[in-house]
């Protein structure tokens, strides 16, 4: 008789920790894509996140559009290999795409290790430059805004793309 | 230029930005389902177009032109950056009609007269062939391209061109007044003008102008300061038009001055509040549907409402709200609409309200939707059927 509660009881625990086992399981499933999703889209041609760029919000702001503008970024690397030859390019232009002045500028970072960072400083000319031709849109008459684009590129072509649109 | 390995130990003393999510193709625009973008980045865009064939959209960016495919593809450019464009016209599946001015014109202190040009894709895509000068208005008629010139200080002619720009008629009785716009009626035989008659500063009459005869008559004029906005349209019951006082002041809060929407009937005489849209609405752009039985309106119902797109039938007096965003400005140009070939969608400009601060996103520029004005596709349905 003892023996059969023991086995009883046996037999049901065990059958409780399969169930239980198998409603952990199918939480774990569930969740796992939310938390994939936070983190950002890749962009076309790298093949994974090897590097991201960190831009001080604060310094943002204080840029204007005048000559001599400054901006430093954060190039890191969230591998685990340390980078060599990180390309770090700055392209500014204005929303205004009928003006020809897009401006480049371009940094290469030698040596990054593994889950380190570094800065990158960026001087540059934010200033619209008068062009005979130019006009302002014909129906409104805001000012255009300028735009920073700023890439990260490993030799491997992994890339991390920035676009910032500055205020007028 | 200053470069410095740091390590990782500054990161938390800086008020970074973190970017906001990629956008393009997965983010719903705000303007409701089935919405399609049908351009990205940056640049002020306007006057959307249609190929006959529905494929491609041609439009103007910052003064110059371009086309895309509808659905996927690169943009191809047709004017040099500098050439200012206000219209253009599909007469084929790869000719555009240009309406605009060179660069060599005046653009600043002189009033720009404009030209008419001939683009070919496929050829040297930025050479344009000048088809006539001072051309006033273009519309796209049955037979062909049909366009106002200006004859003299105040007087226009009407000329139709064949789709390779050829004019094969010109009418010689010319028309008192200079024509602003034009858009022929739905069965083609006859157009309908907005003219700006001798001495006024105001663009105050409606004209019907018969292709068959080549004889112009009054339909109606406006009285007090007030003038046609855009391009009137012609449906198969009535003529529709935008109008208002341009003189009204800007109110205090930066409020547009405030156009409505008029209806004329074919006999003419006096222009009537549109009926169906009801008494608040405030009217920006007008087009009549390619079979001439429904109005696309951009416009707002009240003047503190958000802009949207609305269709309107004429016939049983139904308006339907196609969009009830809030969250996007949708651009209230007299041409920044255009009915697809087969009136099953609209092209209209729109961008996201502008942030005051700095903002970061993780998308190349190109990418980019609601940061700039870009061309929406919205489905409106069948005329039968509500959208």
């Amino acid at each position: 008789m003892t023996r059969d509660i023991v086995f009883w009881l046996s037999g049901a625990a065990l059958a409780f920790l399969v169930t239980a086992g198998a409603f952990l399981l199918l939480a774990n499933l569930a969740i796992a894509p939310s938390e994939k999703s936070l983190k950002p889209d890749e962009t076309p041609g790298g093949s994974g996140h090897a590097v991201d760029l960190e831009l001080d919000g604060e310094r943002l702001a204080s840029l204007r559009p005048l000559p001599d503008q400054s901006l430093e970024v954060v190039v890191q690397n969230e591998g685990s290999k340390q980078l060599s030859d990180v390309n770090v390019t700055l392209s500014v232009s204005s929303e205004n795409t009928a003006l020809s002045d897009s401006r480049y500028y371009r940094q290469t970072v030698e040596e990054i290790p593994a889950g380190g960072a570094a800065d990158v400083r960026f001087e540059f000319d934010l200033a619209t430059p008068e062009q005979p031709g130019a006009r302002l849109p014909a129906v409104t008459q805001e000012p255009s805004r300028e735009i920073l684009e700023l890439r990260a590129t490993t030799p491997e072509g992994n890339s991390t793309v920035r676009t910032v649109i500055l205020p007028p | 230029m200053a470069l410095l390995v740091a390590g990782c130990a500054h990161a938390d003393e800086e008020v970074s930005i973190a970017p906001l999510a990629p956008a393009s193709g997965r983010v719903d625009p705000g303007l409701g389902p089935g919405t399609r973008a049908l351009s990205s980045g940056p640049g002020y865009k306007g006057s959307p177009s249609w190929s006959p064939g529905g494929d491609r959209i041609a439009f103007t960016v910052d003064g110059y032109v371009v086309d895309k495919p509808t659905d996927s593809g690169d943009q191809r450019r047709w004017t040099t950056r500098d050439f200012f464009a206000e219209v253009t016209e599909w007469v084929s599946e790869d000719t555009l009609m240009i309406l605009g001015a060179a660069p060599a014109q005046p653009t600043r202190t002189q009033e720009i007269s404009s030209s008419l040009y001939k683009a070919r894709a496929g050829e040297d895509s930025l050479g344009l062939e000048r088809v006539r000068k001072e051309v006033l208005a273009i519309g796209r008629g049955r037979g062909g391209l049909i366009f106002a010139l200006g004859s003299g200080t105040y007087e226009s002619e009407i000329a139709l061109a064949r789709d390779d720009g050829e004019v094969y008629r010109l009418y010689t009785r010319p028309i008192r007044g200079r024509v602003a716009a034009l858009s022929p009626s739905p069965g083609g035989a006859e157009i309908v003008l907005a003219v700006r008659p001798p001495g006024d500063r105001e663009i105050s009459r409606l004209s019907v102008f018969d292709l068959r005869t080549g004889e112009a008559r009054e339909m109606t004029r406006l009285e007090g300061n007030q003038e046609i906005l855009g391009t009137p349209q012609w449906t198969e019951q009535s003529l529709y038009f935008v109008a208002g006082k341009r003189d009204t002041p800007v109110d205090s809060d930066g409020a547009e001055p405030l156009y409505y929407l008029y209806r004329v009937s074919q006999e003419g005489g006096a222009p009537e509040p549109a009926s169906g849209v009801g008494e608040d609405f405030v009217a920006a752009s007008v087009r009549v549907s390619p079979d001439g039985k429904r109005l696309a309106i951009i416009g707002r119902l009240n003047p503190k409402a958000p802009a949207n797109l609305y269709v309107l039938d004429p016939l049983t007096k139904a308006l339907t709200a196609v969009t009830t965003n809030e969250d996007m400005e949708i651009k209230t140009g007299p041409d920044d609409l255009a009915w697809s070939p087969g009136g099953e969608s609209v092209a209209v400009i729109a961008r996201g309200i502008p942030s005051t601060e700095p903002e970061v996103h993780a998308d190349p520029v190109d990418r980019l939707l609601k940061d700039f004005y870009n061309l929406y596709e919205i489905p409106v349905g069948g005329p039968e059927e509500a959208p």
